[in-house]
């Protein structure tokens, strides 16, 4: 087990580079730079914009301005933003805090929502089923960035006086803070529950009808024992899956979320870099968020081994 | 020229209703008596739609950074509600010649760190604008200046290497002209100036903190102790801010959205603020079809302006040639302009004498997709055109990349980007001189209009020189070198009533946040 994880995590950091490189070259292959984004329409001699990019070693061939970048990345160095002229690194760490906290609250909105319409539907079948099936169809049909939309119009047109662009820090207030999280929270979450519903239902439905469990019936087994030693534990393997699955979806909304809510956190930040063409911003976030990502599956192989003992590494 | 919906023409009326009040007797007796005596303290929250770039304002590009360095730093001169120059750091100035300006500094104005401002800041600023190594984007703006020289500790002379008509207003811009001070690094994270507001703090994405300075040369300005900028990217999200007033005051980007928030209470102030920005259609001339000014004369005429204005905002503005109302020889919307009437069958004369009798394909036209109003206008264009016999693509794209091909003049065929207000209307006809990058790869060939704008450029009489645009503006629609649809203001403002003394001003920047004050 543990020479597994060990290995697992050894091969993230190969993936890691490979997702670097392909970041930095994709980034400069699309048309227009820094220089130009951040000037827009603004009257710029063509020869200050050519010394701009000098002063921001735009100048150098792509591979050059890779490896230098490389080599600073890996004494921990993220490189200076181009737009705010802080480190990136220093800008980063903060937001990424903000979006974690944002992921884990949709995520956990998303898994609790979701496992139970799922499980509800699998059970209680007939009518429930079918509002289920329906809710989730709507869901499904509905982007997350137009619930928000509503939510934003919604309260502002109707409930002006409940404040829903309060964000503070953690640090600050810390029930305030989760209060803020609760509308993007549930804006980020409805979308993902709908995967989590389906595959809780289908997992739920399949385990059902498995021999132990008609056998755990024929025993006397109380309703309860059978769905939590037979039905919820064989169940849950596939929903881990999709949960973890689901994280990158998370983290890929939040960009829009983040923007219409106005949380600090890394997706506005992502949004903002990549328009103003802000390479070492965007590298630093593709990093963390690629990071993120393997090791969820990491942990998602791990979580396996817990519940389902057929599942083992060594 | 047309009949405005009935809807909309109400809210017009409302709306400059609400100005009219809000300005009041801005004109005989400044906007602060108008509202009553000004009170001190207090906090205006700002909603901003975009983070600031970089705050040094020698080497910054981007609009959205104006905002805050036009409460951080003051120049030599400034634009009034009125859009004229007058004295802000200097307490006047003298013109031995008409390349030799002399300037008289304010005594005692200190820096926001506490450091006396003299002639040498000045000094300072402009060789850190004209030092290549500064990357300035105001040093083209700057070029006719030869030399700045320190006369004594309080006056300034600049000596021009020819006679420039732009010279002042660009030293009244910001932050084109703002000072900055000697011996002071890291501006762009901490600014130092000797505007009404100082830096506090800011948190990207989050907000903008400044402090009222208490050092502030204007007597009792200003009044606030504390502006804060909040940042919303979404238009909803903004909208809903305001109502639910997390912000007291912001601007919008469609006029309708601001017509329609306004409406919901009769406690806010609307602003239309003056036309600024135009919104063209630029041809590539460099191959047939649209070499041929046939051609482009038939898209002139195919193009219904006045329809474009009320369908995409509500009449909110007025017809456009190249240079906007608010500059010297700005077009006022209603003057007579060759091919600018609606003619669809003459339009297709003129494409059967160039050769296409049976209609034309022009292929793809280029817009901004992030800005609504423009994909607004060009699919109305698209199907006014298309009457006419002549086909377009629309093609939105991402906004970095369709500047980046505009200013090689590396577009197929059309291709509209909006201009914001420019300090001078130089900065707008020249681009589509020869001479100019930009005219040249779009494939322009004409002298006598470059001599037109090079001659426009030193004739210092305000008169004049407002006919001579007026003739550059004409020739260009004589030949439809470019096609301008309609001119607006860049922004609505609009702020709740308890937010007094403030005037939009048609630079697009919040000047007058200094003579605000707060009223609950």
């Amino acid at each position: 087990m543990m020479r597994m994880v060990a290995l697992r995590l050894l091969l993230t950091l190969p993936i890691l580079l490979g997702v670097s490189i392909v970041a930095f070259v994709l980034m400069r292959a699309l048309p227009g730079d820094f220089a130009q984004a951040s000037a827009g329409t603004t009257t710029i001699s063509p020869e200050a914009l050519d010394q701009l990019r000098r002063n921001l070693g735009l100048d150098r061939p792509v591979w050059e301005q890779y490896l230098a970048w490389l080599a600073r990345a890996l004494s921990g160095d993220l490189g200076t933003s181009f737009a705010t002229k802080r480190p990136v690194l220093g800008e980063l760490v903060p937001r990424f805090m903000v979006t974690a906290e944002l992921t884990l609250v949709a995520g956990a909105m998303a898994l609790a929502l979701g496992g139970a319409t799922g499980l509800a539907s699998a059970r209680l079948r007939g009518r429930v089923e079918w509002i289920v099936r329906g809710w989730n169809s709507l869901l499904l049909a509905v982007p997350n960035f137009v619930v928000a939309t509503l939510v934003v119009l919604l309260f502002g047109l109707y409930f002006p006086t409940i404040g829903i662009f309060n964000y503070v820090p953690f640090a600050t207030d810390p029930l305030g803070n989760l209060a803020s999280m609760v509308l993007p929270g549930i804006s980020l979450a409805l979308t993902v529950s709908v995967t989590i519903s389906e595959n809780t239902r289908a997992a739920i439905l399949e385990v059902a009808s498995q021999d132990y469990v008609m056998v755990a019936r024929a025993k006397g087994l109380s309703r309860g024992t059978i769905l939590r030693d037979y039905l919820g534990r064989n169940a849950l393997t596939p929903v881990i899956t999709v949960a973890g699955l689901q994280l990158a979806a998370l983290l890929g909304g939040s960009i829009l979320i983040e923007t219409i809510f106005t949380i600090p956190g890394m997706g506005q930040y992502l949004f903002d870099s990549v328009t103003t063409r802000d390479y070492p911003a965007i590298q630093g976030i593709v990093l963390v968020a690629a990071t993120v990502v393997l090791l969820v599956n990491v942990a998602v192989d791990i979580a396996y081994a817990r519940v389902d003992a057929r599942v083992s590494y060594d | 020229m047309y009949e405005p919906a009935h809807g909309v023409a109400i809210l017009a009326r409302r709306d400059a209703l609400r100005l009219a009040l809000a300005t009041g007797a801005l004109g005989l007796a400044g906007p602060a008596l108008a509202q009553g005596a000004p009170r001190r303290g207090g906090r205006l929250t700002i909603g901003a739609d975009a983070d600031p770039i970089g705050l040094d304002p020698v080497t910054i590009t981007a609009f959205s950074s104006y905002d805050f360095t036009s409460l951080l730093y003051t120049g030599l001169l400034r634009w009034n509600a009125e859009m004229k120059v007058e004295p802000d750091l200097a307490t006047g100035f003298e013109q031995p010649d008409d390349k030799t300006y002399v300037f008289r500094l304010r005594d005692g104005v200190k820096f926001h760190n506490g450091q006396a401002f003299d002639a040498g800041d000045v000094k300072h600023t402009f060789d850190r604008i004209l030092a290549p190594a500064s990357a300035s984007p105001s040093a083209t703006i700057f070029a006719s200046v030869k030399s700045v020289t320190v006369v004594d500790r309080l006056t300034v002379r600049f000596d021009l290497h020819a006679p420039s008509a732009a010279f002042l207003s660009y030293l009244a811009t910001n932050p084109t002209g703002a000072i900055v001070p000697r011996g002071v690094d890291g501006l762009n994270t901490a600014p130092v100036g000797t505007g009404p507001f100082s830096f506090v703090s800011y948190e990207p994405n989050q907000q903008f903190v400044l402090k009222g300075n208490p050092d502030y040369y204007e007597r009792g300005q200003p009044y606030l102790d504390q502006v804060v900028f909040r940042f919303f990217k979404d238009q909803a999200s903004l909208t809903s801010a305001l109502r639910s007033r997390a912000i007291d005051m912001t601007w919008f980007k469609d006029p309708k959205v601001s017509a329609q928030v306004v409406r919901t209470s009769p406690d806010l102030v609307s602003a239309p603020g003056k036309t600024t920005r135009t919104f063209p259609v630029w041809i590539n001339m460099k191959a047939p079809p649209l070499s041929d000014v046939r051609v482009r004369r038939a898209l002139s005429l195919a193009t219904d302006r006045a329809a474009c204005l009320q369908t995409v905002l509500g009449g909110s503005g007025k017809v456009a040639a190249m240079v906007p109302e608010s500059h010297v020889g700005g077009y006022d919307g209603v003057g007579e302009m060759p091919y600018y009437r609606t003619d669809a069958a003459a339009a297709r004369r003129l494409l059967a004498e160039a050769g296409h009798p049976n209609g034309i394909d022009l292929g793809d036209y280029l817009v901004v997709a992030a800005n609504p109003l423009d994909v607004a206008c060009a699919q109305i264009l698209q199907q006014q055109w298309a009457a006419a016999g002549i086909k377009v693509a629309i093609k939105p794209m991402e906004t970095a990349p369709l500047i980046a091909m505009w200013l090689k003049g590396e577009y197929p065929t059309l291709l509209s980007v909006a201009l914001s207000w420019s300090p001078d209307p130089d900065a707008i006809v020249s681009r589509i001189s020869s001479m100019h990058p930009q005219g040249k790869g779009a494939g322009m060939a004409d002298a006598t209009l470059d001599a037109m704008i090079v001659a426009a450029r030193s004739i210092l009489d305000r008169g004049k020189r407002a006919e001579a645009y007026m003739a550059i503006q004409r020739h260009v629609a004589e030949n439809a070198y470019c096609l301008d649809i309609y001119q607006y203001p860049l922004r609505w403002e609009a702020w709740w009533s308890y937010a007094k003394g403030y005037v939009p001003l048609a630079a697009n920047i919040r000047s007058f946040v200094r003579t605000a004050w707060i009223d609950k």
